[in-house]
């Protein structure tokens, strides 16, 4: 109650400020206004308050219509009308108009400090219920989000099994020609360099299609997973060595900031090293000649906090969601696969962990992965593999 | 130098595949016998002798796994490479718990394969090689030589 804002509209000068002495012994402060005028003025000039006391009789612009105007400009603002005692129909009148209640002067002091308290509540519960919408509404987008991206996942990574086959046969058979190129018989087959280009080309291509299936595939090896004590400091060094020279290229800067109390932790490290691999990887694609990035380890209670950060050109807002879906990809076609984001939130989920962001565009982005200390794998029981291949299955064969 | 081939065993129920396959590796010097499913694979180790068996995992009928059980059960010295187009290397780990040698991923590198075709192939030469010369050991020692 103490943080309750209440505004008193009444005529009398000597009501008015008794009533708000009186309010304020009990911790409650009131503004005051003389007329309905007053009181608009009021309303346009500060913040609403929460309660508003009004008189109906009053010189001017009477209670009702003030009550009418609040009810459609301000309506999170509560109004409790003061009747005289001779017109109870104003105080129904004013019900109907939508006041919270009204009160017959000459006044009952504790009826009103009631009322207000009453009044009080209700805006509360009702603040209250929009936090829930807000909060119920979140976490439906984000069960749609992730439904939708494990609906992709799931005919994403069938497909990639599927196309290993067809991809195969091609490899195989660009590989056998060039075998015969090579052959003394041919020596002098005309326009051999022409094949030759050609099936080189044939080899490539099924190698950026192979990266992409194996990429894909190379995060649903649920059981391949090997659990083991990680030292995160060295792991995430590896990984930016092993990004080292394309960061040279660009004459990027990789600062490294680890936190000398994160203990090792229980996860699967290879899987890891990917994430690392695939989020430097980004921020260096992200950042401009002579950025600089900043790797970043730090403990929080149970977890381990692992941030990339980059001077990049940012992520704008409408990608915002898009990033994590496979194939998504702002990158010129056999630059980027668009399944580095993809495969790196599927790895960190099946390790008990999140991924956030934060980005600016033309300022740069913050990837930040949390990990818990310790995590025992989910073994994916036979049924849901089935059932996940069968889906897939019924899906191709349409 | 005459490469001595090496007789490899190809089973998959992917036909171009095997065949293309097949055709690249006779292409190098290897003696490649098809097959496309898992009894026509069994039925080629009764009666020929092979080095190396490239068994895909993903059949129907008899799949890679069972025929690999059948495999080591009745010829344990052909060494087995686990083909897997399925991703999920998982099986294919199983697959070298039941004793096979390695296992790829389809598509495989081809140097990958021969690699490990020849690596698995020497450890069965020597392995045979071992036998023999227990062998030999045994009959000397019943024979009265030195032990
Ligand atoms: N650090 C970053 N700064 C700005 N944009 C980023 C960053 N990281 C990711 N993105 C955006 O998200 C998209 C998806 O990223 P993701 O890693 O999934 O695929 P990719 O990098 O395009 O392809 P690949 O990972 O195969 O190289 C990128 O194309 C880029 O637009
Ligand atoms: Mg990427
Ligand atoms: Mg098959």
């Amino acid at each position: 109650m103490e943080n309750i804002r209440i505004l008193l509209v009444d005529d009398e000068a000597d009501f008015r400020s008794a009533i708000a002495r009186r309010l304020s012994k009990r911790g409650i402060s009131a503004e005051q206004a003389g007329s309905a005028e007053e009181c608009l003025d009021f309303l346009k000039n500060s913040m609403p308050p929460d309660v508003i006391v009004s008189d109906v009789k009053m010189p001017g612009m009477n209670g009702l219509d003030l009550l009418r105007r609040i009810r459609q400009e301000y309506p999170n603002t509560e109004v409790i009308l003061l009747t005289g005692h001779a017109s109870p129909q104003d105080g129904v009148e004013g019900i109907k108009s939508g006041a919270f209640d009204y009160l017959t002067k000459p006044l009952e002091f504790e009826q009103l400090v009631s009322k207000i308290t009453q009044a009080y509540e209700k805006i509360q519960r009702r603040e209250e219920k929009k936090r829930e919408a807000v909060l119920r509404e979140k976490m439906e987008q984000q069960m749609i989000i992730t439904e939708r991206l494990a609906s992709l996942g799931t005919l994403a990574t069938g497909v990639a099994h599927e196309i290993n086959n067809p991809l195969a046969i091609i490899k195989e058979s660009a590989g056998w020609m060039q075998l015969i190129l090579k052959k003394e018989e041919l020596a002098q087959m005309p326009r051999k360099a022409d094949f030759e280009k050609a099936l080189g080309k044939i080899e490539s291509g099924v190698e950026r299609a192979r990266r992409i299936t194996h990429q894909l595939l190379g995060f649903v090896q649920k059981n391949d997973s090997v659990l083991s004590e990680v030292n995160l400091k060295q792991l995430l060094e590896e990984s930016a060595e092993l990004v080292k020279r394309e960061a040279a290229d660009k004459d990027i800067e990789i600062r490294h900031e680890f936190s000398p109390s994160v203990k090792n932790i229980w996860s699967d490290p290879y899987q890891l090293r990917q994430v690392f691999i695939n989020l430097i990887n980004n921020a260096i694609h992200a950042t401009p000649k002579q950025g600089k990035i900043t790797i970043k380890l730090e403990a929080a209670g149970k977890n381990v906090v692992i941030q990339v950060k980059d001077t990049g050109e940012g992520i704008p807002k409408e990608n915002m969601t898009r990033i994590f879906e496979p194939f998504f990809s702002t990158k010129s076609p056999g630059k980027g696969t668009g399944l580095g984001l993809f495969v790196t939130r599927g790895i960190i989920d099946k390790l008990g962990g999140k991924i956030e962001l934060e980005s600016q565009v033309g300022q740069g982005t913050v990837f930040s992965v949390t990990l818990p200390q310790y995590h025992e794998l989910e073994e994916e029981s036979e049924e849901s593999r089935q059932s996940r291949f069968k889906l897939f299955d019924t899906i191709l064969k349409k | 130098m005459v490469k001595i081939p090496m007789k490899i065993l190809l089973v998959d129920d992917e036909k171009d595949f095997v065949e293309m396959l097949s055709l690249r590796l006779g292409e190098t010097g290897e003696k490649v016998t098809p097959a496309y499913n898992g009894k026509e694979c069994i039925d080629i180790l009764e009666k020929n002798p092979v080095d190396v068996v490239i068994l895909d995992i993903k059949m129907p009928g008899m799949d890679g796994i069972e025929v690999l059980k059948e495999i080591k059960k009745r010829f344990p010295l052909v060494e087995v490479i686990m083909l897997t187009g399925h991703g999920t290397a998982e099986t294919a780990v199983q697959g070298m718990k039941l004793g096979a040698f390695d296992y790829l991923l389809k598509p495989a590198d081809f140097d990958d394969l021969r690699l490990k075709a020849e690596t698995a192939w020497k450890r069965k030469e020597e392995h045979e090689d071992r036998i023999r010369k227990a062998e030999a050991k045994l009959l000397m020692r019943k024979s009265g030589g030195i032990a």
